[in-house]
Parts: C-alpha cells; structure tokens; sequence
C-alpha cells in the first residue's frame, strides 16, 4: 500500500464510503499500526482545518458583500466633544499641579538656600556679655574724661581711622540699632563716637569722634586705589578680644559669600570682633575692611573691597571730612612687620555698641 | 416573539441562507458600531470587531450546540464589547467603556473557545498561503466544493484524472507538512 493509496483510504474511510467489511479491516489495521492511526488522525485534523478555513473565509466575503448596505452611523459629535473636553481638562489639571508643584519646590528651595546662607554666613562682631546699662552710668561715664564705660558694651567690633580729626570706618553691623557706641584703642582710651553714614548695602558704616577737638597723628596708611589680586598676602589688626591682634592670611578669590561681588574672600583666621578691622597689603595699603566669615569651614573670611568705602567717602561732606588724610605718603612701606604693626595699631579702635 | 424569531434567524444562519445573515448583518450593525465609535474606535474597527463576532456565533452555529440563552441582539453586543475592550487592553488604553446597552451576558466560555479556534485557522492562513497556486484551489476545489477529479483535471488542464490526482496529493502533504510544522 503506497502513500497515496493509504491517503484515498483514509478518506474513504473519514467520509465513511466504506463497506461493513473494508471499515473493520481497516479499524483493524489502525489499531495494529500506531504510525497509521497518526496518519488518520491528522488528516481528519487537517481536512477539519482546512473545511473551516473555507467556512470562514466564505462566511467573510459573504458579510462583506452584505456591509456595503449596512447602515453606518455617524460618529456622535457630543460624546466626541464630550472626550476631547474631557482630555483638555484633564491636561488642564495636569498642567496646574505640575506648575503648583514645581512653584512650591522653588519656594521650599530658596527657602533652604536662605536659611542655609545665614548658617553659614556670620558676621564677626562680638556679643558682650552684659546685658543693659542705665542711662546714668553712661552720662557719668562720658563726664570723668577719656575713660570708657566701666561695662562692656553689647557688641564689639573693630574699627579704624580715615582722617586725623576723628572719622572712623567700621561696618553697617556692628554700629546697626545703636543707642550709644564708644570706640577704645589698645592703650584704653576710650571715645564716644556717634554714626555719620551709614550704607547697608556695603555693610559699611562711617562714626566720627564725638569729641570735636579730637587730633590723631598722621594717617600711616593709605587706600589703595587698584584692585587686589588673589595670592596677595595681607594683613589685619582687630579686637576679637580686649586685646588687639594680629592676624595674616591671602587674597583667596575675588568674590565673597556666594559670589557677592562687592567683597574679596579672605583666607585669614578672624573671630568674633574682627568686625570692622581694616585688611592691608604688604605695602601697608589699606584694600579692605573685615566683615564677615563663612560658618562652615575654618579661615574662611570676607572683607568689603576699598573701593566701595573710597566711594562712601566721596559722599561725605568736604568741608568736615578731608580726604587728602587717606591719600599721605604711605609711611608703612618698606618696613618689616613689627614695625607696621606698632605704627598701624594707633590708627585700631575698638567698637563698643550699647543697645 | 423576539427569541422565536431570533431563532429562525440563527437556524438560516446555520443553513448559510442569505437572507437570515443579511437580517442579522444590517440589524445589529449599527449598535455594534455605535459602542465602538464612542470608546475611541473608527468605522473600520467596528466592522472588524462586528465580523469578528459574526464569526464566533456562525461557528457555533455551524457546530449546532449553540443555544440562545439570551436575544440574538444581547449575545451579539456581550461578544462585541469584550473584543473591542480586549483590543483597547491590547493597545494599551486604559479606562471605561461607555455603555449603551445595559444588560449584557455571560461570553467568557464562548470567547475562550473562539480564541483557539482563531488559532487554527491563523495556522491554516498562513500554511495557505505558504503552498500557493495550483494547489490552493485544487485542494479547494475537492475537499471543499467537493468537485471530482475529472473536473479538476480539466480546469487546470491535466491529460487525465490520475495525473490530477497525483498533483491533489504533493500539495496535500505540502499543506499538512506546513501545518503541523507550526506551533
């Protein structure tokens, strides 16, 4: 038996054309032979298959002659708006919670940022420990001459001379809320000294001698008039303490806390009442003034550029304040450190606020 | 009254009587159509998934275990929502399908056999095509329109009928090769 003759059989016998007799022997012979009996199943599966696929592939074309007539009904225009409106409001609340969101994160951030900026910007002035004073003590102090205050004051900065006749330069910080403030020089004399100008932005603040008689010596120093480089090598004297002392450091970048344009960032050791202490070069020229240090890393300080305080002084007026005190021939120059240090701490007064 | 006729209709169906598809065709259409129109479907969808469905009762007609537990219209509309919702699952939208008619019925079994059914015939599809022409039709041309071999031996020009039958035989195992080959 051939191929395709066991194919006819099996077809015969699948469309049941057989007779009694060929049907049992054919039975017979399927139980027999496993490989027959797969034989006949698959056909049946496939003519199965295959009868369907004609089924179906007929019953499709006959609906598609049928769908030409078929009634299509027009996209209903009010459910169409009704999504699309539905999609835009959507969006629409999308958009303004993203907006609100990122609004809010914003906030939070500059929020964040400021608080983190006053952590770590400080300003040196120092708290004293004494709280108040009585008006009194303060009249009678004043009366019983050149002898300061027999209480520390509130605040204490430092300060520095910018004429013979008794004008000061300190920072807006330091004298800020003032009632009264005495400036003191390392030989403990002790001055009432009022506010004449102030500049907040600068974070500068000009106090002349109350004392009108008031004399000083010869300027020692001058104001630099071009600016620094960063790598110079400068020096302070200020009163972080009753004493004065003598710090040394270098022009570390030519911008202060978070790129304030307005200051140099200094690598000086400073403390608390370095407030106001005037910043000098090797040559003894005074390039700036002392103002505030970062919180976060040790000898990290910043200092107000002379030329902002250059510009402070052209607003004072000529006739009280004379500015060729500044522009001397620089008496430091050439001297070693010592001997600047002795020269320049005459000109050093420390602040004393009392609020 | 509605399930009577509803029956006649499905036992022409059954019978392939023209008239009783084309009553069930043009008067189900346009609900079908409808329901799809409004969940983000155009007017080709809704004749794919309206066949589609027409298919699945023809079949279970065919096969005569079919019983109407519900009007045609029920039945028809159940099948046609869980397609189009199967194929929106399957683009991946997400979200609710608008409802006209309410009451719907019971397709899960009948969905899940007409699954496996569409299957084969996939296979079926593709063996068909795979084998080509003359074999396509000749294979048609007997075992579907059950024309004898003389028949096909003239259409397709083959001197006799034994020729012709030795040809109904290569494209037969090359059919039954290219389906079973498939998984």
């Amino acid at each position: 038996m051939n191929d395709i003759h066991l194919i006819q059989e099996i077809e015969r016998y699948l469309d049941g054309e057989m007779s009694v007799p060929e049907r049992e022997a054919f039975e017979a012979l399927r139980r027999n032979d496993p490989a027959i009996d797969q034989q006949v199943t698959e056909h049946q599966q496939l003519l199965q298959e295959f009868r369907a696929h004609g089924r179906r592939k007929d019953f499709q074309r006959r609906m598609d002659a049928i769908h030409a007539k078929a009634e299509i009904p027009q996209p209903s225009a009010s459910i169409r708006n009704l999504s699309i409106r539905r999609t835009w409001l959507n969006l629409a609340a999308a958009a303004c919670i993203a907006l609100l969101t990122s609004l809010a994160t914003i906030a939070v951030m500059q929020k964040a940022a400021k608080n983190s900026s006053t952590a770590q910007y400080e300003d040196v002035r120092r708290v004293l420990n004494n709280i108040q004073r009585s008006q009194n003590a303060l009249i009678r102090d004043i009366k019983s001459n050149n002898k300061g205050p027999s209480n520390p004051g509130t605040y204490g900065g430092t300060c520095f001379a910018i004429s013979r006749n008794g004008y000061m330069v300190t920072n807006y910080h330091v004298v800020a809320g003032a009632d009264s403030i005495y400036i003191q020089n390392n030989k403990g004399e002790a001055f009432k000294a009022v506010s004449v100008f102030e500049d907040v932005s600068s974070d500068l603040a000009v106090l002349r001698i109350a004392d009108s008689t008031f004399r000083s010596a010869a300027l020692p120093y001058s104001l630099k008039q071009q600016s620094i480089h960063s790598g110079e090598e400068v020096f302070s004297m200020g009163f972080p303490r009753d004493e004065i002392e003598y710090g040394k450091g270098y022009i570390s970048a030519q911008t202060g806390f978070n790129g304030d344009t307005l200051k140099y960032q200094v690598s000086i050791p400073v403390r608390p009442g370095n407030s106001g202490a005037p910043l000098l070069d090797n040559n003894g020229e005074v390039i700036g003034i002392i103002s505030g240090r970062q919180t976060s890393s040790d000898g990290i300080a910043f200092a107000v550029k002379a030329g902002h305080l250059k510009r402070l002084l052209d607003e004072l007026p000529r006739d009280k304040f004379s500015r060729k005190d500044l522009k001397q021939k620089n008496q430091l120059t050439g001297l070693n450190r010592v001997d600047q240090l002795k020269k320049l701490e005459e000109f050093v007064y420390m602040v004393k606020v009392y609020n | 009254m509605h399930i009577e006729r509803d029956q006649e209709l499905l036992q022409g169906l059954a019978a392939n009587d023209d008239k009783s598809l084309e009553t069930i065709y043009l008067e189900n259409f346009p609900m079908v159509a409808r329901m799809v129109l409004q969940n983000n479907g155009s007017t080709d969808d809704a004749r794919d998934i309206f066949q589609e469905a027409m298919i699945v009762l023809y079949e279970k007609v065919q096969e005569g275990d079919f019983i109407l537990s519900s009007r045609l219209k029920t039945f028809l509309y159940a099948v046609c929502r869980r397609l189009w919702l199967k194929k929106l699952q399957g683009n991946s939208w997400q979200g609710p399908i608008n409802e006209e008619v309410e009451e719907t019925t019971a397709v899960e079994d009948t969905l899940e056999a007409h699954e496996e059914k569409d299957q084969q015939f996939k296979k079926m599809e593709a063996s068909m095509a795979k084998i080509g022409e003359p074999c396509k039709t000749i294979l048609e041309d007997y075992y579907i329109h059950r024309k004898n071999m003389q028949e096909i031996a003239e259409r397709f020009g083959y001197t006799n009928a034994e020729n012709a039958k030795n040809q109904k035989y290569k494209c037969l195992m090359r059919l039954k090769k290219l389906f079973f080959a498939q998984k």
